[in-house]
């Protein structure tokens, strides 16, 4: 039996996870945060870590030499952007930074850090499938991908030096299921869907369960490597809409990115770009090497799709 | 009613649309033994059906609004189903409008991918398309080869999904690789912009081709190169100039004007109804294919060159084949 810390315990990902590898993995998880989530399983310990504090990486490199850590699982992300950038920036990048210091410290074996495909950035020169080698060049107006950018290169850096460290990055696309909820599930559930006229990618979705499934494997096993954590198959925005039942307003580009106050951009404090742009190049991830790794996913990014809008029809009869 | 709800509720398997028609047919039936008993005399014994009309009308609407339309596309965008409710269209233009004469269609070998390397002309990528469906309606649906389409295509709204959906993709070395990987035959115009850009002074004379990307393709992937020469695609939209200063309010590289457009407006996309000659060439002898010699420059840049070289000289046989430009 190891013991897996995992960051971020109050987030979608780190609760599920530490929950399935302490209750079905039998695994020792120590779950960090900075508040002690509700409802806590009682096989997940909860220590209390605030990685937005300066002294955070020496309060952690403690706490994971006390507890015996042989993993760390960092999930301490924002499920969203939110408008206030320096604390995003703050939790995100420098959180990041204070982990790996702690990391180091602790001479932990195994480190899993959960980024995003979105890193990748959506381009107009794009390849169809992005492998993981692909440069990460994020998008400037999404601010908190751009973290997610600057934390892949923190932890590229931060491998080479510490050879002894097996690093697994992994880049899950859009996480779609019947529980998942962040802005882009938000985006897609909303009763009328703007979208850019004339554009309509192929997008992907990976199951929350095989993100999960994923993110236990690399917990458990000896996986170092960047992987793409997505689901076989595209789904234009078209058919992912009309699957859906969505009526779609199709709105002119430069109409949209010039709506700075539009409702949903509004909280998340990026310009309009940050988020359409996603729907308006193709950002494909080619997910092959992560399926020989972590086996093939259950959920095709369709059936991932039906699983998220059909949960979605249920809610809304309750 | 409640006579019918069992019985349409025996199966659970059934599916929905199977127990929707029996339910339709059951009131059918109910209907026209009471209120429609009183209207027969009326109407005459040519009854219309108003559930049928009803059934049609509603069948109708859904089409346009392509509600039927499958929405199930290839990992590289293709959708089956525009490509088919395009073929009419394509047909006619491919036959009566271009009337197309292909040769040399015996030399493109059938059992593996390929890679076709075409000239590359005019503004929209009629010549893509019209060699991937030519090559479908010779060999069959799955060895449909995808065309590679330049980067200024893509920024271009409704143009990028549209070609997308019809086979298109952009022309990025690694695109091409995982298609061909894949067993897909590809098409590229390794002239690139440069060739779709040339103005009418220059027709048919071949321009650059890229840095030899095409050929190492080949070499790497270990697949055949057979050397296409498109004759007619050069006038379906002669560029008489370029304009540059209007074209960066669009956003674009450069703004085109033909002999229709932008003069008849919308109507200058519409290609000029120019004689086509596809000519297929022998299938270029790359040295035992072999991912080694990708890496060799020289000899790469010397295959390039054949390969041009040879292309040029089929457009010229291909030139002599017809009459006129219109012939």
């Amino acid at each position: 039996m190891t013991t897996i810390a995992i960051s971020g315990l109050r987030t979608f990902l780190g609760r599920r996870l530490a929950e399935r590898l302490a209750l079905e993995a039998g695994q020792r998880v120590v779950g960090l945060d900075r508040l002690r989530p509700h409802g806590l399983a009682a096989g997940v310990h909860f220590r209390e870590i605030d990685l937005t504090r300066p002294d955070a990486g020496s309060a952690l490199a403690d706490l994971l030499h006390k507890e015996d850590v042989e993993v760390v699982v960092h999930l301490a992300f924002r499920r969203e952007p939110t408008p206030d950038l320096d604390g995003d920036h703050e939790l995100e990048t420098i959180g990041s930074l204070s982990l790996l210091h702690a990391c180091a410290a602790a001479a932990i074996p195994r480190l899993v850090i959960g980024s995003s495909t979105m890193v990748y950035g959506p381009r107009l020169d794009n390849p169809n499938f992005l492998s993981e080698a692909h440069p990460l060049r994020g998008h400037p107006q999404a601010h908190c991908v751009m973290n997610r950018v600057e934390v892949e290169r923190l932890t590229a850096d931060w491998a080479a030096r510490h050879p002894a460290t097996a690093v697994t990055v992994l880049r899950p696309c859009w996480i779609v299921g019947p529980t998942y909820r962040d802005a882009v599930t938000r985006y897609f559930s909303r009763r009328v869907v703007p979208t850019l006229m004339g554009y309509d990618p192929l997008l992907q979705f990976v199951h929350e369960e095989d993100c999960l499934d994923a993110f236990a494997r690399a917990a458990t096993a000896h996986r170092p490597g960047v992987y793409n954590v997505v689901a076989p198959g595209v789904l234009p925005l078209s058919t992912v809409l009309r699957t859906a039942g969505k009526r779609v307003l199709p709105v002119p580009t430069p109409i949209l990115y010039r709506l700075r106050a539009y409702p949903s951009q509004a909280q998340t404090g990026d310009r309009p770009e940050g988020f359409y742009d996603y729907l308006r190049y193709l950002w494909v991830a080619d997910g092959r090497r992560g399926w020989e790794v972590f086996g093939r996913p259950l959920y095709s990014t369709r059936e991932a799709w039906m699983a998220a809008i059909s949960a979605e029809r249920m809610r809304s009869y309750r | 009613m409640s006579e019918t709800k069992p019985e349409a509720h025996d199966d659970a398997t059934e599916p929905w649309s199977s127990a929707l028609s029996r339910l339709r047919d059951e009131l059918r039936r109910r209907l026209s033994a009471n209120d429609l008993a009183a209207t027969e005399t009326a109407v005459g014994p040519a009854q219309i059906d108003p559930f049928s009309l009803f059934e049609d009308l509603r069948r109708r609407i859904g089409k346009l609004g392509m509600r039927e339309r499958s929405g199930e596309v290839d990992d590289f965008g293709l959708d089956p189903e525009t490509i088919r409710s395009a073929r009419p269209l394509l047909r006619l233009l491919r036959q009566r409008w271009w009337r197309i004469e292909v040769v040399g269609l015996e030399q493109v070998p059938k059992d593996r991918p390929v890679l076709f390397v075409a000239n590359h002309s005019g503004l929209l990528p009629w010549d893509g398309l019209v060699l991937a469906e030519t090559l479908e309606e010779a060999h069959g649906a799955e060895r449909r080869p995808r065309f590679l389409i330049a980067d200024w295509l893509i920024t271009l709204p409704f143009v990028q999904p549209a070609l997308a959906r019809l086979g298109g993709v952009r022309a990025c070395r690694e695109n091409a690789e995982r298609l061909l990987e894949t067993g897909r035959s590809v098409i590229a115009f390794p002239e690139g912009v440069k060739g779709a850009a040339k103005t009418f002074r220059d027709r048919y004379r071949l321009q650059r081709f890229g840095r030899g990307g095409a050929v190492r393709l080949a070499l790497a992937a270990g697949v055949p190169i057979v050397p296409v020469a498109i004759v007619g695609a050069e006038e379906t939209h002669p560029i008489l100039f370029k304009l540059e200063t209007p074209a960066r309010i669009f956003g674009l590289p450069f703004l085109p004007v033909t002999p229709t457009f932008p003069w008849l407006g919308p109507l200058g996309a519409l290609p000029l109804p120019s004689k086509w000659v596809i000519s297929f060439g022998e299938p270029l002898a790359t040295p035992d294919a072999d991912s080694a010699h990708a890496g060799d420059d020289l000899l790469v840049a010397r295959l390039t060159e054949e390969l041009r070289s040879e292309i040029q000289r089929q457009v010229k046989l291909a030139l002599g084949v017809r009459q006129g430009v219109f012939g």
